[in-house]
């Protein structure tokens, strides 16, 4: 099955520099395809809806043999051929597909983007002699996709449009720099991405190869096409630029190991990543940064690439500290990593980076002391946030409201401790309304329970008894009321009063109760459980 | 696990005939004969005026609660370098347990920040910053006893950015955040909370615990709430209940009849060096960061009357009206 799928994408693949995937390869489908293979040969194709009618979207090898042809209708092949074997196409699968194979060409360039829907383009501006030269990197390429078992035509020109047209309508290959109008002169109009309408226009005209237009006077085309159709030739020769928008920011520091081996345990990739680290070190300090957010970028051997990243609370350059930080996070028990068979290149990103303090090292002393297991306490903080994510350390901070439950504020510890700029720690900004308020429990109960009370002083005194999870106390002593109003800015007009009491009972056990509410004619309030004292 | 009372009558009585042996007098004897004198000691030291008057000895590793008589019988204070186990019964005394937990951080807190020079080297602050406690709730806890509240905590003695609260789905990642917490040393004090007798915490982890406190010379303060007694690797073991508080003073010493004050805990030393269990009350004072000894038998801290509003007079010419329900409506 996994050969009648990848046979439906090599013929789709024709047209660009990257096949396109026929997402409908495996299924109910191929037993029939195979069972008719016996009789003679199958004609694989796919097709979707375009337009009002079913149209064939990708060809097997030999459909295209037998002069089937893109974009034709479904009604019309099977006319020629009743035995088609015809698979629905799968729109996202083949985008998906597509990004997969954006993400694994990311070994070649950092700057890749997809050209939809079966091409993509790689911004090779300084990379192609790390591969020996342009021609060499071509070939790379095409031998390293096709052992993914596919088939690709590529170009290599000085403008995307140009390497497009190139891969897509003619050759393919390299072309030299300034050969973009020798290149461009045989291949059909089509090529210069023109929409079918223009298209159709000039082969009316007799203008069915791009050289006819080359020497065309501008005017007359402008005027009669719009402005369109010579913006597409400029790009494609070069006199104007076309920016390619690459499909994740390209990381301002990294480090990339390649190994003829491919890896698959976790200890053999986390070796590797303080000697990555160690790397970019001189990068990081040429920029006088440090790193904020790392990403660990993982390129299996069959084209999957998996992405892992782990943030600091401080900008960091440590190699050691920044292994122990993708240390935790693979010790993560919701981190899953397929490492399939095995991994071949190991990437280390640094997305965000930010100034960083250099500190002048002691000559002995704390120094020493630091570099045997004492952590600070932003190390602390990262690793465990890389473990267990940033929920897990929590720092409360007050806030401007008497409501108990809105008063305090629960931040992640490094935003709290560490930025306290972002984190209002201490009350210090707090005005001194907020800043002292009467006596909290320790424990408070979220959210508040209900509780029975008996006998309660009308119209705002503490209950003589209440029961509470099934147990009853009598109330021996009470403070109180401490009466809260409703935020009604927050929560409207309807809510309730609270008249809060410190009570203990007579077994001692301090709570902190309150009303909802105060006493009228038509209901009584209800009393709830909202904290412990010690 | 639980030490049963026969298996301790036996136990006493074994050490007895052994003491018969050697020709030194009865151990349940001396035990009785210096539990007695450490509750009168301590009945005897809430009168006098001054706690820190008498001189004691500082112990390197302990904490000492400057009340003479409790840091004798702990050998100098709670130890620092050890877990130490605070027990409650029932989820109706998480209140009281949490807080004596968080009444000796923030003693730990206080004694870091001064930095004595003279208790030794784990004293003095390594670094700059304020000394941090960390808590690690349990979830179970979490939703049956709540969580712990920055504002409340300001108010018992310990600042809300003073306290990293760590919030675990699972056990392990408590026990690994607790072992981790222990070996950074940047916490003068980690709160473990645990519910009950969980499997996954016995004797192997608890033994790895306080052999990570111990070698990074940092106190673990266990918190079990509604959990049996349990044979653990930890040094100490408090059981703590909650207990009546004692009525507010005015300025002139004299109580305020009918308020609230300062947190009164019924602490029994479970696992100690004592021979014999020890049940004092201690009252924590937030202010001076201070532990003060109850006398246990104030019977007249007690009798207080249950609500503090004036009791309406009875009215003369109604004769069957009991005056203390009048105003008051029953409903529920």
């Amino acid at each position: 099955m996994a050969d009648a799928g990848q046979g439906a994408a090599a013929g789709a693949g024709q047209g660009g520099p990257a096949a396109k995937n026929a997402g409908a390869g495996k299924g109910a489908g191929a037993c029939q395809g195979q069972q008719e293979a016996g009789e003679g040969e199958t004609l694989l194709v796919c097709a979707g809806q375009r337009g009002n009618a079913m149209a064939l979207t990708g060809l097997s090898p030999s459909a295209a043999a037998r002069g089937l042809r893109l974009g034709q209708p479904l009604a019309e092949a099977r006319a020629l051929f009743p035995g088609l074997d015809v698979r629905q196409e799968d729109a996202a699968a083949d985008r998906q597909w597509l990004e997969q194979l954006a993400d694994w060409c990311d070994r070649y360039t950092p700057l890749v983007a997809c050209d939809r829907p079966d091409g993509l383009l790689l911004d090779i501006t300084g990379c192609a002699h790390l591969f020996g030269g342009e021609a060499s990197l071509l070939a790379q390429v095409l031998r390293e996709i096709g052992a993914l078992g596919l088939h690709a035509k590529a170009a290599i020109a000085d403008s995307a449009a140009l390497a497009g047209a190139v891969a897509r309508f003619g050759p393919g290959g390299v072309i030299a720099p300034g050969g973009g109008r020798a290149a461009l002169a045989p291949l059909p109009v089509a090529a210069l991405r023109l929409e079918a309408g223009v298209v159709t226009a000039l082969h009316k005209l007799g203008l069915r190869q791009i050289e006819a237009l080359l020497d065309a006077p501008r005017a007359p085309l402008v005027r009669r096409f719009g402005p369109d159709l010579l913006r597409r030739l400029d790009q494609a020769l070069g006199a104007q630029g076309e920016p390619i928008s690459p499909r994740r920011p390209v990381a301002p520091v990294s480090a990339e190991r390649r190994l003829l081996t491919p890896i698959d345990t976790v200890e053999a990739i986390l070796s590797l990543l303080a000697p990555l680290a160690e790397a970019f070190l001189p990068q990081l300090e040429e920029r006088g940064t440090g790193g904020r957010l790392f990403e660990l970028v993982l390129f299996r051997v069959d084209g999957i690439v998996l992405r892992l990243s782990a943030g600091t609370s401080a900008p960091l350059r440590s190699p050691a500290r920044i292994a122990a930080l993708f240390s935790a996070r693979l010790a993560n028990p919701q981190t899953v990593l397929d490492a399939g068979f095995g991994f071949e290149i190991v990437r280390l990103n640094v997305l965000h980076d930010g100034p960083y303090k250099t500190e002048q090292g002691r000559l002995q002393g704390a120094s020493g002391e630091a570099e045997a297991g004492e952590l600070s306490l932003g190390a602390f903080l990262d690793s465990i946030a890389a473990r267990f994510g940033d929920h897990f350390l929590l720092v409360g901070t007050h806030r401007e409201s008497h409501l108990p439950e809105r008063a305090v504020e629960t931040l992640p510890a490094a935003r709290a401790l560490l930025a306290p700029a972002q984190g209002r720690a201490a009350g210090q900004t707090l005005s001194p309304v907020f800043a002292r308020p009467h006596r909290r429990p320790i424990r408070l109960l979220d959210p508040p329970e209900l509780m029975e009370a008996f006998a309660a002083e009308v119209p705002d005194g503490p209950p003589a008894a209440f029961r509470w999870r099934r147990l009853r106390h009598q109330v021996r002593h009470a403070e109180g009321p401490e009466r809260i109003a409703p935020e009604w800015w927050r929560d409207g007009q309807g809510a309730a009063t609270r008249d809060y009491f410190r009570v203990e009972d007579e077994e001692g056990y301090r709570f902190w109760i309150f009303r909802d509410g105060f006493y009228d004619a038509a209901h009584l309030p209800r009393w709830y459980m909202h904290g412990f004292f010690a | 696990m639980v030490q049963t009372t026969m298996a301790r009558e036996r136990l006493f009585a074994l050490r007895e005939q052994i003491a018969k042996l050697e020709g030194h007098a009865a151990p349940a004897l001396v035990a009785q004969a210096r539990a007695e004198a450490l509750k009168a000691c301590l009945d005897a030291e809430e009168t006098d005026a001054p706690v820190g008057a008498q001189d004691y000895t500082p112990v390197p590793d302990r904490l000492a609660l400057r009340i003479p008589a409790l840091d004798q019988a702990l050998e100098g204070g709670l130890p620092l370098q050890a877990i130490s186990e605070i027990r409650a019964e029932s989820h109706r005394d998480a209140g009281a347990a949490s807080g004596l937990a968080l009444a000796l951080s923030a003693c730990l807190r206080a004694r870091h920040a001064s930095g004595n020079p003279a208790e030794g080297p784990q004293a003095s602050p390594r670094r700059a910053g304020q000394p941090l406690v960390l808590w690690i709730s349990d979830r179970f806890c979490s939703r049956e006893d709540g969580r712990p509240y920055g504002i409340g905590l300001e108010g018992f003695g310990l600042p809300s950015a003073a306290l990293i609260e760590a919030r675990p789905r699972r056990l392990e990642e408590a026990l690994f955040a607790a072992e981790a917490a222990l070996q950074s040393g940047l916490f003068c004090a980690t709160i473990l909370e645990i519910a009950g007798n969980p499997k996954g915490f016995g004797l192997t982890e608890s033994r790895r615990l306080s052999l990570r406190a111990k070698a990074a010379g940092r106190p673990l303060l266990l918190l079990r709430l509604s959990g049996a007694e349990e044979a653990g690797s930890t040094a100490l073991r408090l059981q703590v209940a909650a207990a009546p508080a004692q009525a507010r003073r005015l300025p002139d010493g004299t109580p305020l009849a009918g308020s609230l004050g300062n947190p009164v805990f019924r602490v029994t030393l479970e696992k100690s060096r004592l021979p014999a269990p020890l049940t004092f009350l201690l009252e924590w004072n937030p202010h001076a960061c201070q532990f003060l000894p109850v006398a246990s038998a104030d019977d007249a801290a007690l009798a207080r009357p249950a609500h503090s509003g004036a009791v309406p007079a009875a009215s003369g010419h109604r004769p069957a009206a009991p005056p203390r329900q009048a105003g008051r409506i029953s409903h529920g």
